[in-house]
């Protein structure tokens, strides 16, 4: 079943010296679905990531996956997730075969056919015998890719994972994630700063700044049908469209309004009519580049917090 | 478990330095025996005289040591020993290996442990450190593994390694000695406390090798913590090297101290009790036992805890 929570982040928290890095997160993440994880450099995101995979000792709170918390059942919790945390570092002196190789013998059950399958999944077949320190970074990232998934997870975290992919590895990329969270139920978890392949990618957004999460959204939501109506005189308009009842807002050339395709002809029709001149009707977008900077404020790192 | 050490060992053996190292001991060791032929060959030494005559000196110099006042009883055991063997053979005919023989150079071999202890050193220094400073630590420690297994499997790929690195040096010394001299005449002799006996050279080959493997263990096991602790395989291999060479000289400087019983290097080359050469004269081999262990489970539990414990930022 899709849609199912799968990972609660609860009342999580990172205290290091006198720094509160994250603050009281609490957060849950459904099979199925991709959550992006948002946020100004310095925000608090590999951190987080660190304590969802074990890596850190949170300060306070949990991470439970699948029931069982990161902390009282490590094995049994991180078992079910496959992770990249920022640029995957594998061992270079060896090749990627092998490197895979390493880490299917830390799980039980992950055979050799898996190891091929997977390779061929990331599309590394053809370099897979060389060392690594001849990859390049996207060839690289492929491997990472590959290590996270060789245990069929049910929940893949991802820590900036398309940094240095091409953009064709970008689109198979965000393809073969769609696939494996729509046909296998994984629930993913994707950091990135790359905020048109979130908007591409994800379900959800989970914004954080200063160790806050200060915003979740669900992608489908926010994209409200809007459309941009540039006439003259422009006063006048405003009032027309205010008149048919229309929630309008202004825009630097003209209005915005918030309906659905049905109502535009009848729009244009009464502005005609009202003899302005109509120059655009277009549907319009915002994006989540700018929603993000509404909400973070953009600009600077944040400067270390005191308690 | 099993899976984890041979991971470890997978690692170990996909980077040259490994092979590198294990090259220049062979290399080395015979080097060291061919060396050896040569000059003895240019300079006629071992060839003139008959082994009666150095088997007299030897015994006049051990006599005159056993009237030494200084001397512990450890040390006047060890002496006596040598006295009644030297006078056996004498007595009997019995002639000891030629020094140009490969028995010799077997019985010889472990004092070439300090180089096993050099390379194991470094193979420990780096096996956790490494993980940090390549950043892999992370992919290793995202798996359904227990931390302490972990650093389990990588303790034992060490030791396996320096146990390697033991055996190729017997092996080494054999082979270059077979080669480089053959199998010379001679009888090994021992004395058990009552009477000398006629005893294997290979047994007592080991025996000497397996004393001289726990001052390999135990350098070993403080490399194996520094790295683990610190992180960095650089300063653990240069304390650990710095400390081999100084921590026998600092022996020296607090010999008239009582706390110079709990110093490690007091302790660490057990084969003193069997050699005569004591800097510390009375000590027994149960307190360096005793010494020792309570150094490696430090050395160790440190290790552990602070592995487990620690955050990963790497
Ligand atoms: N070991 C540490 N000790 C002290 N402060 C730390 C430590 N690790 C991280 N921080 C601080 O915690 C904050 C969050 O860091 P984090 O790496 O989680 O950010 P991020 O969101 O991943 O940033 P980026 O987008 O740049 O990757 C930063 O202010 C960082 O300086
Ligand atoms: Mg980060």
């Amino acid at each position: 079943m899709a849609g199912e929570p799968l990972v609660q982040l609860k009342n999580l928290s990172k205290t290091i010296g006198d720094k509160n890095i994250i603050k009281e997160l609490d957060l849950t993440l459904n099979t199925g679905e991709i959550t992006g994880f948002l946020g100004p450099n310095g925000a608090g995101k590999t951190t987080t990531i660190r304590m969802m995979t074990g890596l850190m000792r949170p300060s306070a709170g949990d991470v439970v996956i699948g029931g069982k918390s990161i902390q009282a059942d490590y094995e049994e919790a991180i078992a079910q997730v496959g992770v990249i945390v920022e640029n995957p570092e594998m061992y270079k002196y060896m090749t990627g075969y092998k490197n895979l190789l390493h880490f299917s013998r830390m799980h039980p059950g992950v055979r050799k056919e898996r190891i091929d399958e997977v390779v061929r999944q990331v599309g590394l077949q053809n370099r897979i015998q060389e060392k690594v320190k001849s990859y390049s970074l996207g060839m690289r990232q492929r491997l990472g890719l590959a290590q996270a998934l060789l245990h069929n997870p049910k929940f893949l975290i991802l820590d900036e994972p398309t940094n240095g992919l091409d953009p064709a590895g970008i689109r198979e990329f965000r393809l073969y994630l769609r696939k494996i969270a729509a046909e296998n139920n994984v629930a993913v978890f994707v950091s990135s700063h790359l905020l048109s392949e979130i908007e591409l990618l994800c379900d959800r957004i989970a914004v954080i700044q200063n160790g806050e999460l200060i915003d979740i959204k669900d992608m489908h939501s926010l994209q409200k049908s809007q459309y941009l109506i540039v006439a003259e005189p422009a006063e006048q308009a405003g009032e027309v469209l205010k008149g048919i009842g229309f929630p309008v807002e202004a825009h630097e050339k003209g209005w915005i309004i918030t309906t659905e395709a049905e109502h535009i002809p009848g729009a244009a029709k009464l502005l005609v009519g009202a003899g302005l001149s109509l120059y655009t009707i277009q549907p319009y977008r915002t994006t989540l580049e700018d929603q993000f900077l509404e909400m973070t404020g953009g600009g600077q790192i944040a400067e270390a917090r005191a308690k | 478990m099993l899976k984890l050490v041979q991971n470890e060992w997978m690692k170990l053996w996909s980077k040259r330095s490994t092979w590198i190292m294990v090259l220049l001991l062979v290399l080395i060791i015979s080097a060291g025996i061919g060396i050896m032929k040569w000059t003895h060959k240019t300079q006629n030494i071992g060839i003139e005289e008959d082994w009666e005559q150095i088997v007299m000196n030897e015994l006049q110099f051990n006599e005159s040591q056993l009237l030494n006042p200084e001397l512990s009883e450890v040390q006047l055991a060890y002496y006596e020993g040598l006295v009644e063997i030297g006078r056996y053979r004498l007595a009997e005919d019995v002639p000891p290996f030629e020094p140009d023989s490969m028995q010799q150079q077997i019985l010889n071999s472990y004092t070439m442990l300090s180089l096993v202890t050099l390379f194991t050193v470094i193979a420990a220094a780096g096996i956790v450190a490494a993980e940090f400073s390549q950043g892999t630590i992370k992919m290793l420690l995202t798996r359904p593994v227990s931390r302490w297994k972990i650093l389990t499997s990588k303790y034992l790929a060490v030791l396996l390694f320096g146990l390697l690195l033991i055996v190729i040096t017997v092996a080494a010394s054999a082979a270059a000695g077979f080669f480089f001299l053959g199998i010379g005449e001679g009888q090994f002799l021992a004395w058990n406390g009552s009477e000398v006996v006629e005893a294997s050279f290979w047994s007592e080959s080991l025996r000497m090798v397996g004393l001289s493997s726990v001052s390999v263990l135990m350098i070993t096991t403080f490399a194996f913590m520094i790295g683990t602790v610190f992180r960095s395989s650089s300063l653990a291999i240069g304390l650990s090297i710095f400390l081999l060479f100084a921590g026998t000289q600092v022996v020296f400087l607090l010999a008239d101290f009582e706390i110079v019983k709990y110093y490690l290097f007091t302790h660490i080359d057990l084969t003193q009790f069997y050699t005569g050469f004591m800097p510390v004269p009375d000590i027994t081999l149960a307190l360096s036992v005793t010494v020792l262990i309570a150094y490696f489970l430090v050395f160790l539990i440190i290790s552990y805890w602070t592995f487990s414990r620690r955050d990963t930022t790497a």
